[in-house]
């Protein structure tokens, strides 16, 4: 609504253009209840099943590698990723592809999934994760160019969107329940602060590598 | 305009089927290797993903032909003004409105109040949580006026935010980091980080890339300094009574 006032009062938009924005405005939002609804009837049970499934091979490399395989693909096929990842190689012109953006966050999602999994199998607490990948984050923030600064830091508020945290929620609600002795509360919100940091140092280091 | 919604449709649907093909066939090798769920279940859980791929569909191309432009549009406007306090004032009532407006706030204050039965308010929840975004949108705002850079204001963010941690309340911080999950929601990515971008395209000296990034990073930061420093005022009271 204040958006509408807005373009009509001061930016005397045509009413063509304000057309757009309403039809755009009520298909967003048809879109996200579909979205959310999807979510609830086909992500969550398949990211709870799979959580549920993991620790029963008893084998800590097929925790790896599907925690990996699924947090990976999840963050690609989150909207507020794709959202962010096209505007910015947009404005920087493609000077920064969306691919290898993509790639970078998706990569950061999983390793760091991969590093919660493990923390709730062996117990370690979270403290110690938290103090040594923010203390990371601030060294790399020192060689990463200024260009890639400002994205790695959004790249890392946009992953804790709709799909990514019922999915990972339900994934570390999964392993910490058939783990015997582990708290799925506590566990479970260590696992979507902790993933948003993944993303940071992800974009950071292609930053790094590519200059 | 039609033309402008089926041009965006068919992107979008490409867009989708990209992000969502790799899932479902990862599901299905996993089903058939491992799960081996009844077909009928299967069946439902496809569904729910064709259900997700469809919304997706009509939430991108809405926010491309829309949502994208529409805040490119007023952060230009904006920030083509002389005076710098118009585009601050614009980022504190947008980040206002954004968080006050956006229902998976309001559901989580509303499991905070029941969990905490009673003890904290709902309402207390929502206006700490909104005028703290606003705050941090305004500062961002500030930001791409003055030419500030990001680390600058993210750096002190996070190691308050990690003070902030060992002197609050304990039942504050795993709500705290919730509450910074929930405020980054699609509203305030898309039509925000636009404004932003906008401003920072038109003011002078700026580059979009550089200045006009950041504001996502700050909403994320806002709910985790301010609930866990609301933590800490609760505690300090149940503490002097």
């Amino acid at each position: 609504m204040i958006v509408l006032l807005i373009q009509i009062l001061l930016l005397g938009s045509p009413l063509e253009s304000v057309a757009t924005f309403v039809v755009s405005a009520m298909m967003v939002a048809l879109g996200f209840s579909l979205f959310l609804m999807g979510v609830k009837l086909g992500m969550l049970p398949i990211g709870e099943t799979i959580g549920g499934e993991l620790p029963k091979r008893g084998s800590i490399l097929f925790i790896v590698v599907v925690t990996f395989a699924i947090s990976f693909l999840v963050t690609v096929a989150e909207p507020d990723v794709r959202v962010l990842t096209s505007v910015i190689s947009n404005v920087s012109s493609d000077s920064i592809s969306r691919s290898a953006l993509l790639f970078a966050v998706a990569f950061g999602v999983g390793i760091f999934m991969i590093l919660s999994m493990l923390r709730i199998v062996f117990g370690v607490p979270i403290k110690y994760l938290y103090a040594a990948s923010y203390l990371l984050v601030i060294i790399l923030a020192f060689f990463t160019p200024a260009e890639y600064f400002s994205i790695s830091f959004d790249a890392g508020g946009v992953t804790t969107g709709p799909m990514t945290v019922p999915v990972i929620l339900a994934l570390g609600i999964g392993v910490s329940t058939v783990m015997a002795g582990r708290s799925p509360l506590a566990d479970g919100f260590g696992l979507i602060g902790f993933a948003s940091i993944g993303p940071i140092l992800g974009v950071m280091l292609l930053g790094v590598l590519l200059n | 305009m039609i033309a402008t919604v089926v041009e965006s449709m068919r992107h979008a649907v490409i867009d989708v089927v990209q992000a969502i093909i790799p899932l479902v066939i990862f599901f299905l090798i996993f089903q058939a290797a491992y799960l081996r769920y009844p077909n009928k279940y299967v069946l439902r859980l496809l569904t729910g993903m064709a259900l997700t791929a469809v919304g997706l569909v009509l939430f991108l191309a809405g926010v491309f032909i829309g949502f994208l432009p529409a805040g490119q549009e007023i952060g230009r406007f904006f920030g083509s003004f002389e005076d710098k306090w118009m585009l601050i004032a614009l980022g504190v009532l947008l980040g206002f409105l954004a968080t006050y407006a956006e229902p998976a706030v309001r559901i989580l204050c509303y499991q905070v109040e029941k969990a905490s039965t009673g003890y904290i308010k709902s309402q207390l929840m929502l206006y700490t949580l909104s005028i703290g975004v606003a705050v941090l949108v305004g500062v961002g705002m500030a930001r791409i006026s003055y030419g500030i850079p990001l680390a600058y204001i993210i750096i002190p963010g996070y190691i308050l935010a990690i003070l902030l941690l060992f002197v609050t309340d304990r039942d504050f911080i795993g709500i705290s980091f919730d509450a910074g999950g929930v405020a980054t929601g699609p509203m305030a990515v898309t039509f925000l980080m636009s404004v932003a971008v906008g401003a920072a395209a038109m003011i002078e000296g700026r580059d979009p890339l550089i200045d006009g990034f950041g504001l996502i990073a700050l909403i994320a930061l806002a709910p985790i300094i301010f609930v866990m420093s609301l933590g800490v005022i609760i505690r300090l009271k149940r503490g002097g009574e």
